[in-house]
């Protein structure tokens, strides 16, 4: 796993696993899109959904929606004492206040890192995840090696993730339940006294906020 | 300026894929927001399809072999809304 963190290239997935890679022949493709063609026809022809929109639902999700979302409220929390605590209390109201919500965000936990305590999200059945504040997960998060090894063995997906925690820090994995949905708080590094929220809001990926990386101050 | 949370996909990899992913995730979105399903309806499929392609393959699988992510979430729905009559059974 590179140890590089540079937000240009911020490749934080798992290292390569050959299982994860889909090789989908053209044909293969072309019965799936034969399916969905055939089902969206369908769904319009009885008024149910209209392709238009359709196209910008998806591109909602594929542009706008995305962990600047929960960015944006780590560093609220991380310079709002009163803010972090109502966001621990009630994480769908506090993440509400900043114009968040949506659908999957409807029942948010949020789960507080801090010196002695790490905290690792999961969804071991499928794949739910914190939309609103994150967008769709990536690939591995919803491929089954990090699905069960995350549950199994947290401490081993960290360090493949270059996130190497010593003995006394407690892990905690959360596994999703058919309705919450967690977002880490990841802790604040060193050395950032002097940022605004918005500079701080940059330095948090989305990996920091599943849990399977800690947010670094680029020297 | 530039960092990883500006654009929500700049972390590496494709939101969607294929064309067809983007349009069967955005048509079960919208049917479950419309009210014909609740998401833990589809989520049940999702999880089931998930299972049993996973246990089909075996434990040291490729992912070459197995459904696609979106794959399963297409044959979810389908199922699904087969269920709820809004599809014919195939």
């Amino acid at each position: 796993m590179s140890a590089e963190h540079s937000h240009e290239h911020d490749r934080h997935n798992a290292p390569p696993d050959p299982r994860l890679e889909k090789h989908q022949s053209p044909a293969q493709t072309h019965i799936l899109e034969e399916r969905v063609q055939k089902l969206e026809a369908l769904l319009v022809a009885k008024g149910l959904v209209a392709t238009e929109a359709l196209e910008e639902l998806a591109a909602v999700y594929e542009n706008d929606i995305g962990p600047l979302n929960g960015a944006r409220v780590v560093a609220r929390a991380w310079t709002d004492p009163a803010y972090k605590q109502r966001l621990l209390t009630n994480a769908t109201v506090a993440i509400g206040e900043l114009g968040i919500s949506g659908l999957q965000g409807e029942h948010m936990v949020v789960v507080e890192n801090t010196p002695s305590v790490h905290n690792v999200v999961v969804c071991t059945l499928c794949s739910c995840y914190p939309w609103p504040v994150l967008g769709l997960p990536p690939t591995w998060y919803k491929m089954a090696p990090y699905r069960s090894r995350a549950a199994i063995d947290p401490r081993g997906v960290l360090h493949e993730f270059g996130v190497d925690l010593p003995e006394s820090v407690e892990v905690r994995v959360w596994d999703s339940s058919a309705e919450i949905r967690y977002m880490v708080l990841p802790e604040r590094p060193q050395g950032t006294a002097h940022m605004s929220e918005q500079e701080l809001a940059q330095l948090v990926t989305r990996d920091t906020m599943i849990g399977v990386a800690r947010v670094e101050v680029k020297s | 300026m530039v960092g990883s949370t500006s654009l929500p996909r700049r972390s590496g990899e494709l939101v969607f894929h294929d064309p067809w992913e983007r349009k069967v995730f955005a048509i079960a979105v919208t049917l479950c927001e419309q009210g014909w399903f609740e998401w833990d309806e589809f989520r049940q499929y999702l999880m089931a399809e998930i299972a049993m392609a996973e246990h089909a393959a075996g434990p040291q699988a490729l992912a070459s072999v197995l459904p696609s992510y979106y794959e399963s979430w297409l044959t979810a729905l389908e199922k699904l809304l087969c269920e709820k009559g809004i599809v014919p059974a195939t």
